[in-house]
């Protein structure tokens, strides 16, 4: 889970990077640089954080 | 709270959030009517070219003079003062050239030095802040961590950190030239080059980094790492092992921080987004919204996550506890100071005051003024119409929020584009703050994820939205010409930048940052033992009590 979690928040990161080079339009690359951000939230509070809160302290008694 | 209160609360509120707006919407006053011209004005002669010979006969006080003493101050500063490079022409065109060019640089040494004096002194703020949020049984231990970074953090950005950040910077004019630091590596993407990292300037000796323009820029960046760096502290409060804080910081102000920081302002591939991409006028972030805030904010989370809550912090059932702060002297004493510093921080960005439109340095230390007014107010009125009572300490995040979010627009915003970027900060770190605790369950004691993280990003965005195209710092930012102006004022490309500068915050700041705090939790251990938590980190971590007279509750 919490490699799936960085290799998600990466992900995000390079999607970000290739609309740079996919398009030359403002909207297109507002687009995939939303999409982007939309994927790394995604890997850090969906996938990262829930990894973690798995074991929390307070679930332990 | 009664009903009347509320009423004049809620008025309140919305008058501050609906003003702001309304001002912004005003049209601009029609200029004046320029006068008739009434009768021909003879053109002004054209200036005579000043000789070495005219010089000769500037009067200079007689030593006899001077010696009596100068009350006044009249005798004291002329021309016997400028240096003469040759006594035998005595003074020249040439050596008054010199002199005014080596007072332009003297006088932006000296601001960028004063100002980065003031940053240091932030340090103090954020020990004072997150120790007095912190229990009295942890007080020592926050207090070292605060000044443990200071000396850490400047060790490894000696070592490595500046080499990274700013070796491939180039001259920067401000500072006389800075030449030696001239090494960027890129990579090509998409046919552009993609600066990645500065290679000049390891130990402040290498390839002819010993310079006076180069020590000035390393004493000002080392002390924007170093807030950077102190970030993390305030999220892993009271239960942070000491060995693992020195690591993680060492790895923060050597590698995590110096990369984002080039890719921001030492020539990298965010900074020319603008000539590579045609976004806007490539990443702004004046002062570090985001290369200072948002990559502390960020780092703090990912330390706070690994580390899990502090034991008590969740019920059973994961609601939150309130885990009181211990000295509120402390943490009000401290937002002060570090408003105090950020005089330091937003105009000294301006790296000198004279020449290349420093003299906005002016709007903005008042942008910066503003803003923290509106984030104080707007984060004490939603506590107060929301709990009831104006909360001490989320007054302080909010006052300290709109200071985080108005350093990256600041040198590029008006007094209103200012006063609305506060005031929107102060209300979304409250929101950042409930929604950290109560739905990720990650426990940040002094908000720190919310404050520099949220609001951080916050900044970084709102310049590509109020960013105004009024200022002028030399004719061009990051090699575009013109002004950076935003989305509102009609340039949608530069909000395209800003928002890829977010997305590399988010997506690779905070993953660098995870993969070092992991590796050092495999190796060290990120946490104390819960013995030690419960007992207070005091004495298990540091061998002392802060506070050895108090009576202390666990």
């Amino acid at each position: 889970m919490i490699l799936l979690g960085i290799l998600l928040t990466l992900l995000g990161f390079v999607i970000s990077v290739l609309s740079l080079g996919v398009t030359s339009s403002v909207g297109g690359r507002l687009a995939m640089v939303l999409v982007g951000l939309a994927v790394s939230l995604f890997g850090i509070m969906g996938v990262l954080n829930k990894a973690y809160l798995k074991n929390a302290i307070w679930k332990k008694g | 709270m009664k009903n009347s209160t509320k009423r004049l609360l809620t008025v309140l509120f919305a008058v501050l959030c609906l003003a702001p707006l309304a001002l912004a919407q005003a049209p601009a006053a029609a200029p004046a009517a320029a006068p008739a011209a009434t009768a021909a004005v003879p053109p002004p002669p054209a200036p005579k070219p000043i000789l070495d010979a005219d010089l000769a006969g500037t009067p200079v006080p007689s030593a006899d003079a001077h010696a009596k003493g100068d009350p006044d101050g009249s005798l004291t500063g002329n021309a016997s003062d400028v240096t003469v490079s040759d006594p035998k022409k005595g003074l020249t065109i040439g050596d008054l050239a010199n002199q005014v060019g080596q007072n332009k640089i003297a006088v932006n040494f000296v601001w960028t030095l004063i100002t980065g004096y003031l940053v240091m002194f932030m340090q103090l703020g954020f020990a004072l802040l997150e120790t007095g949020l912190a229990r009295a049984k942890n007080a020592n231990h926050t207090m070292m961590m605060n000044m443990g970074v200071y000396g850490i953090g400047m060790f490894a950005y000696w070592l490595i950190g500046f080499a990274i950040q700013m070796g491939g910077v180039g001259a920067v004019a401000n500072l006389g030239g800075t030449a030696p630091l001239s090494a960027e590596f890129t990579a090509t993407l998409f046919g552009k080059p993609f600066g990645l990292f500065g290679q000049h300037g390891l130990f402040l000796m290498h390839k002819g980094t010993y310079d006076v323009g180069v020590m000035v820029l390393f004493l000002f960046q080392m002390v924007f790492m170093d807030t950077g760096a102190t970030i993390p502290t305030g999220a892993a409060v009271e239960r942070w092992k000491f060995s693992a804080f020195i690591v993680t910081s060492f790895l923060f102000a050597a590698f995590t921080y110096p990369l984002f920081a080039n890719w921001a302002w030492g020539g990298g591939w965010l900074a020319n987004l603008g000539t590579n991409f045609g976004l806007g006028k490539g990443y702004c972030d004046f002062a570090g919204s985001g290369v200072v805030h948002a990559v502390g904010g960020l780092s703090a989370l990912a330390i706070a996550m690994i580390l899990g809550p502090r034991i008590g912090k969740f019920s059973r059932e994961g609601r939150p506890q309130v885990i009181l702060a211990h000295d509120i002297v402390l943490v009000i004493t401290g937002c002060l100071i570090l408003a105090f510093g950020w005089f330091g921080f937003n105009p000294g960005s301006t790296l000198g005051a004279s020449g290349s439109g420093n003299l906005r340095i002016g709007s903005i230390a008042v942008n910066t003024m503003l803003a923290s007014a509106t984030g104080m107010i707007s984060a004490m009125l939603y506590m107060w119409l929301m709990y009831k009572k104006p909360d001490a300490s989320m007054t302080g995040n909010g006052f300290l929020a709109g200071l985080v979010a108005i350093t990256a627009p600041s040198g590029f915003v008006n007094p209103v584009g200012a006063v609305i970027i506060g005031f929107v900060a102060g209300v979304l770190v409250c929101l950042s703050v409930a929604f950290v605790e109560r739905v990720l369950q990650v426990d940040d004691p002094v908000g720190a994820v919310s404050v520099h993280g949220t609001c951080g990003i916050w900044g970084v965005i709102s310049l590509g939205l109020f960013a105004d195209g009024k200022s002028n710092y030399g004719g061009a930012w990051n090699g575009v010409n013109g002004s950076v102006t935003g989305l509102f004022y009609g340039d949608a490309s530069q909000l395209v930048a800003q928002l890829v500068g977010v997305a590399t915050l988010v997506g690779f700041v905070f993953t660098l940052s995870f993969i070092f705090a992991f590796v050092v939790d495999l190796l060290v251990g990120q946490r104390t033992s819960a013995k030690s938590e419960l007992e207070g980190l005091d004495l298990p971590e540091m061998g002392a009590l802060a506070y050895p007279e108090f009576e202390l509750k666990s």
